[in-house]
């Protein structure tokens, strides 16, 4: 379980404060499966970085479970590094995780399918195989939780189908907060949904109700 | 920690210092193993680069001086005296130099949650301080083959090399935190910054050369403190060395519990973690 509180979240530029999220409360069970919907700077990204831990809220608290392993945020950038080979990664992430490095890098190679690519700096890839690659890794861990931008589902017809069958198969034990434009991912593999609006996190239960306020905003 | 293994509901402090310790040297670990794929990587030479890289420059500086054949007071060995000048002060500005953009350069890592700024900063000092120490003996002892003279004391020079590591080690947390205004703002002022310290931190001098009242006011500044202590390593008691160990210790501690500070000041304010 994990819980915001009255979460106040941004950044400061140029010395100034600029708060993105302005009292978010939610709570996230074990199971759930959300869809966050909200127009571009709505501040789904900065959600994202409150729950994935790298972003501390200015105030209100952010709590959950001691055991509940929240994942980083998967999309195309950040958490994998592009000079080194995909190989590389997997074996960092595996270290930072306490995994067997060499067992990790072969069930990623396994799942992601990169073939040689896998032995080529990241730099070169395509941003599909990049997206595989980051699903692939964040599969290997087996989180609690996974925080997961849309982008990354939008690989070939071949890894999304295997994209919706991992997320299918941990649905039970595991949460899966999901950042989306499209209506058609949402009642894919959302069990509830939520809108982003100036900074408020508004919860619905029904997605077609989700789906036409948001497509109103 | 594994996923399945459940921590005890309410660990005493020490155990929770012990995890927490544990996961730190596993994520330090880690980052050094990365650091030398992403700075040397695989092609091109690879790791040979590590050590090439500042014993290149060394040597070709202290074969310079032996050409021109400057002679140096107390007669003091010329290509001795300058890899025990150039290669810690490599050191030095390597720390200092790259201090600035260590947490750009790795932005992407800040993405899991266990790796902190401090991680990483200590991971890439580590592996400064690792591959200077070794090439600053190789050379050493390189020198020794031709000329007879080995390390009199291989130990000290090792500490003493160390300890411009720490120091700068410090230094390089406060400079990093400082680049909360900006990466370039703050690599503006360090580059120039380490070139003009060339004659200051006592690479190419010793205090002996210099009138007495002077001395007192070199004696101030920890690194060449340290410089003349890797000097009496290598030389050994043939000329006045002039260093307190007190002092620079001391300054070590200082430099780091700084450097700490600042960081932890700086703490989320890094505007760019915001855009990766």
């Amino acid at each position: 379980m994990m819980e915001l509180r009255d979460v106040w979240a941004g950044y400061k530029v140029h010395g100034r404060e600029h708060m993105v999220l302005r009292g978010v409360n939610a709570t996230f069970w074990r199971g759930d499966a959300v869809g966050i919907l909200g127009r571009n700077g709505a501040g789904k990204s900065t959600l994202i970085k409150v729950l994935g831990g790298r972003l501390q809220p200015k105030s209100g608290s952010f709590r959950h479970d001691p055991d509940f392993r929240i994942s980083w945020p998967l999309g195309f950038t950040g958490a994998i590094h592009g000079s080194i080979t995909g190989a590389d990664n997997a074996r960092f992430v595996a270290r930072i995780y306490g995994r067997d490095p060499y067992e990790m890098e072969q069930e990623v190679e396994a799942f992601a399918e990169l073939g040689s690519h896998m032995y080529k700096p990241v730099n070169t890839y395509s941003s599909g195989m990049r997206g595989r690659l980051a699903f692939a890794m964040s599969m290997a861990i087996d989180f609690d939780c996974y925080l997961v931008d849309e982008a990354i589902a939008a690989g070939d017809a071949r890894f999304q189908s295997r994209f919706r069958n991992a997320m299918e198969e941990r649905r039970d034990r595991s949460t899966m907060i999901l950042v989306t434009h499209s209506a058609g991912i949402l009642r894919d593999l959302c069990t509830s949904a939520a809108i982003l609006q100036q900074g408020k996190l508004a919860f619905y239960e029904d997605l077609d109700e989700a789906i036409s306020i948001y497509e109103r905003l | 920690m594994q996923a399945g293994e459940r921590p005890i509901a309410a660990p005493s402090g020490l155990r929770r210092f012990h995890a927490a310790l544990q996961l730190q040297l596993r994520v330090i670990g880690a980052l050094l193993l990365r650091e030398l794929h992403t700075r040397f990587g695989r092609h091109h030479g690879g790791y040979v680069w590590m050590f090439f890289e500042p014993m290149l420059l060394a040597a070709c500086i202290a074969g310079l001086h032996t050409v021109l054949g400057h002679h140096l007071p107390g007669d003091m060995d010329i290509p001795s005296f300058y890899l025990t000048g150039y290669v810690p002060y490599y050191l030095f500005r390597g720390i200092i130099n790259r201090s600035g953009s260590a947490l750009l350069g790795n932005a992407p890592l800040f993405f899991h949650k266990q790796v902190t700024y401090l991680d990483v900063i200590i991971a890439r000092n580590a592996l400064e301080i690792l591959s200077v120490l070794f090439v600053q003996n190789f050379l050493l002892y390189l020198v020794g083959v031709f000329t007879g003279t080995f390390p009199d004391n291989p130990a000290q020079v090792s500490l003493g090399v160390l300890l411009i590591g720490l120091f700068c080690h410090g230094v390089s947390m406060a400079i990093t935190a400082a680049t909360v205004i900006g990466t370039e703002e703050v690599d503006r002022v360090t580059h120039p910054m380490t070139y003009l310290m060339i004659p200051l931190v006592g690479a190419f001098s010793m205090i002996w050369w210099f009138p007495s009242d002077m001395q007192a006011i070199m004696m101030l500044n920890p690194t060449m403190n340290m410089f003349e202590y890797i000097r009496e390593g290598h030389f050994g008691p043939m000329v006045p060395y002039h260093y307190d160990m007190t002092f620079m210790v001391s300054s070590v501690i200082a430099a780091n519990f700084f450097g700490l500070f600042c960081l932890r000041a700086a703490g989320n304010k890094y505007p760019y973690l915001a855009d990766v």
